[in-house]
């Protein structure tokens, strides 16, 4: 018993006694259930793949789909590649969801400034606004919007509105620029790109010295105007030497028998529904969040700002705002990945995103396949917003100097 | 220094009318500079449009008999349809259930002993009896139906009255709870053989009350698997704690949608053949897993804010490590985190909706499988989702009032 003791023993204690020992036993004993469970599961796949003869492997990516996608923003037809099809896929969910992040951020912004107002009404508004939406199913609020554009006159009665904006059930149409010959529009975009930098470093120098000297140099104005006569001076010399302009502004017009609109830009139905549902959920959410950065700025912040002069907007843009900044990225990020991730809703309404048409494919595809791929999109989004929100965050944290 | 005005008698003026009583507040509140007076301005005229044309609509334009029409099938979905219950009234099995739940609210009010407790118990009993008002036919919404809705307020009378005089404590309440909830199941599945209780399918489960059911599944679990994941994600044991990071960002990291919908394709593959799960039991485990990676983080933020002196204090005074954990750290850091909590079981709640995907016919997808079937109603569709979305918005907006109440109650913030 005394040896049985003894063996049982590590420096000097029971071994059931004895914390290292424990950890570890729980540490390697977790570890191989873990492992254990996944290799049942993995097994258990393979073989059920094998006996029941299922789709597997990743020989689908190379077959033409053969399947028509509702709306698409790169070029797409039936005879494409599975693989190209959820690439046409992976880019409408990531245009929703960038359009939606963009557009839920300043509603949410708004919103959120507006429930901190002095004034009584906005402030409720606001609020109203708050708590309605974000206390409702994602998935109700679309369908709600859904059903209402679906309620819109077909194209040929459609509303037309001063000969350029088309709205009916089929999307909203309105004029685009379009571009005349390739080569002039690419050189044009670099040259006006040119000029937005020189605008914004005319603007920098200029705000540094209004700084450091106290002139008035109106930093804006003359940002904003280098970067617009930048632009009109290209856009006159590359007309004059191509004879053409590099972009004109295409009209929709109905086309044909069935009054299919043509040329102009138009926004699939599909699309504005989930792009509606989506910010003005979200932003419910991102204007909680800046209302609780703002009030985590101390008072004596504001009270100083407005001691020295500055205005209430002043205040809030100078002072309040990039102090609560650092309190409102972390969970703004958060609220960016959930934005992406219920765009996957899009399948209810008839929207072509990701998940969606990962959905039909596992009819004719390796589900197993499918799942993985969709799951490493999904998951490399959210690191991508991640990495940029960090960056952001390390740009705007305090420095301490 | 300015002497404080007097009056000809001697005595101080009354401050002038404009800076307090009504005009004063307004002044103050509505029209203190020229940017809020133009505010104020504009979104009275937002708010009076929308609800003169918001009105107009609702009285003379909206159509709402779509809802009507619906009716019992918001709450139950097909459970009580021929298909489900061929040759009976399933009805009363659910009524049965709520009585269940409303005895429980009963219970809580007798420990909460009044407060926010008692408004709960009061308010939710009223409301289910007075659908026995509902202006239905007989034959559609027999005596039988009615008198079940009524019979709540008695049920949750005789569970305030059996915790009362049994002094029963929380402990008590929760094992009642997990009973009630069994006893909802079977009552819900049926049991072979019992006349009155034949087997309805799951898939004929829907309504409401499979939100509810999820959501009471989810928000049961998910607390205690996302208490497990946040201590697991802290510790300093490499391999848990490995294993508790990838599960957390491997779950947050994709839709629930696409989780539920891989669930419905994998776990048949991932399991034995004769292993036999239905669609519920998926939903409800996926759900569960789903929304514990989120309350894990929540449980972890709330730890991280807790001050290490407080461990190092129990410490110190010779608790165990686990003692640390569960009788110092974790009440404090749940404490907290009550209002992330609660939004993730609101979260929880609304997701309940997405079980869509694999084919269950919850309150959404019910109504809009009618819309779809029923065109006479598609341009009612605009009333129907406003419905749901109320009746959500009621839901949700209860548990964030009960948890306001309850923090106000734990005194978070105050001590």
């Amino acid at each position: 018993m005394a040896q049985l003791r003894g063996l049982l023993t590590y420096q000097g204690v029971e071994v059931w006694r004895h914390t290292r020992v424990l950890q570890w036993t729980l540490q390697i004993v977790s570890g191989i259930v873990v492992v254990v469970l996944v290799a049942w599961f993995f097994t258990n796949i393979v073989n059920a793949v094998q006996d029941r003869e299922i789709p597997h492997g990743w020989s689908f990516l190379d077959r033409a789909y053969q399947t028509p996608i509702g709306q698409h923003i790169l070029p797409y037809e039936s005879s494409d590649s599975f693989g190209y099809a959820l690439g046409v896929a992976m880019v409408n969910t990531v245009v929703v969801s960038v359009l939606g992040v963009i557009l839920a951020t300043l509603l949410g912004i708004f919103v959120g400034v507006a429930r901190l107002s002095s004034n009584w009404l906005v402030s409720k508004l606001a609020m109203v606004y708050i708590e309605f939406f974000r206390n409702v199913p994602l998935l109700v609020q679309l369908f709600f919007w859904f059903y209402i554009i679906l309620a819109l006159p077909p194209v040929r009665e459609g509303y037309v509105i001063g000969e350029g904006l088309f709205i009916n059930n089929g999307g909203f149409s309105m004029p685009f620029p379009s571009a005349t010959g390739t080569g002039a529009a690419i050189l044009w975009s670099l040259l006006a790109l040119g000029g937005l930098l020189a605008g914004r470093a005319v603007f920098q120098l200029l705000l540094a010295r209004e700084i450091n000297t106290g002139q008035r140099s109106y930093p804006l104005t003359a940002g904003l105007a280098a970067a617009v006569i930048i632009g009109a001076i290209a856009w006159v010399i590359i007309s004059l030497a191509s004879g053409d302009s590099p972009f004109v502004i295409s009209s929709p017009h109905p086309e044909g028998r069935f009054g299919r609109i043509e040329g102009g830009f138009t926004a699939p139905a599909g699309m504005i529904v989930l792009l509606v549902g989506l910010v003005t959920y979200t932003a419910s959410f991102i204007a909680e969040i800046v209302r609780a950065g703002i009030q985590s700025v101390r008072r004596g912040q504001t009270e100083a700002s407005r001691a020295l002069g500055l205005t209430p907007m002043e205040t809030l843009r100078y002072v309040t705002f990039p102090q609560a900044l650092r309190v409102i990225i972390p969970p703004l990020i958060s609220q960016f990945l959930n934005l992406t991730k219920n765009s996957s809703l899009a399948g209810a309404i008839g929207y072509a995103d990701l998940t969606n048409v990962a959905k039909t494919m596992t009819q004719t595809a390796p589900a197993v396949s499918i799942f993985l791929l969709i799951m490493a999109a999904y998951l490399a989004m959210s690191l991508t917003y991640s990495l940029i929100g960090n960056l952001y965050n390390r740009h705007i944290r305090f420095t301490g100097s | 220094m300015a002497a404080i005005p007097q009056s000809s008698s001697g005595g101080r003026l009354p401050p002038p009318r404009t800076e307090v009583g009504v005009l004063g507040w307004v002044r103050q509140n509505l029209f203190n500079s020229k940017f809020n007076a133009v505010l104020t301005v504009l979104s009275a005229a937002v708010i009076v449009l929308a609800l003169v044309y918001g009105l107009r609509w609702i009285i003379a334009g909206a159509d709402w008999t779509v809802i009507g029409v619906l009716g019992g099938q918001m709450a139950i979905g097909q459970y009580n349809t021929e298909a489900a219950c061929p040759g009976q009234n399933c009805f009363w099995r659910p009524q049965a259930s709520l009585l269940l739940v409303s005895a429980m609210l009963g219970m809580a009010w007798a420990l909460a002993g009044g407060g926010v407790a008692k408004r709960l118990a009061i308010g939710v009993v009223v409301i289910i009896a007075l659908f026995a008002l509902l202006p239905y036919s007989f034959e559609r919404m027999g005596m039988d139906v009615r008198l079940l809705l009524v019979a709540n307020i008695p049920a949750m009378l005789a569970g305030w009255a059996i915790a009362h005089y049994t002094r029963m404590t929380g402990r008590g309440i929760a094992i009642y709870g997990v009973a009630a909830f069994l006893v909802t199941l079977l009552l819900l599945r049926g049991i072979p053989g019992v006349p009155g209780l034949q087997p309805v399918l799951v898939i004929y489960w829907g309504g409401i009350t499979l939100n509810i059911l999820l959501a009471v599944v989810g928000i049961a679990l998910s607390l205690p698997v996302g208490i497990a994941l946040a201590l697991g994600r802290r510790s300093n044991l490499p391999v848990v704690k490995l294993l508790c990071v990838v599960f957390i960002e491997v779950f947050r990291g994709v839709p629930l949608i696409t989780l539920l919908f891989m669930s419905q394709v994998l776990v048949p593959l991932a399991f034995p053949e004769d292993f036999n799960t239905n669609s519920l039991f998926r939903a409800g485990i996926i759900i569960t897993l789903f929304s514990s990676a989120y309350m894990a983080e929540n449980i972890r933020g709330g730890l991280q804010a807790l001050h290490p002196g407080q461990a190092e204090a129990a410490r110190a005074l010779g608790l165990a490590g686990w003692q640390t954990t569960v009788l110092i750290s974790l009440p404090q850091a749940i404490r907290s985190v009550i209002p992330a909590i609660v939004g993730q079981f609101i979260a929880l709640f609304k997701d309940t909706s997405l079980v869509y995907i694999i084919g269950m016919l919850d309150v959404v997808e019910i109504s809009r499988a009618f819309i779809q079937g029923n065109a006479q109603y598609l341009g009612n569709a605009k009333e129907l989702f406003i419905f749901l979305a109320l009746v959500f918005w009621v839901f949700t907006y209860t548990m964030s009032y009960v948890s306001q109440k309850v923090e106000e109650h734990l005194g978070v913030g105050q001590r």
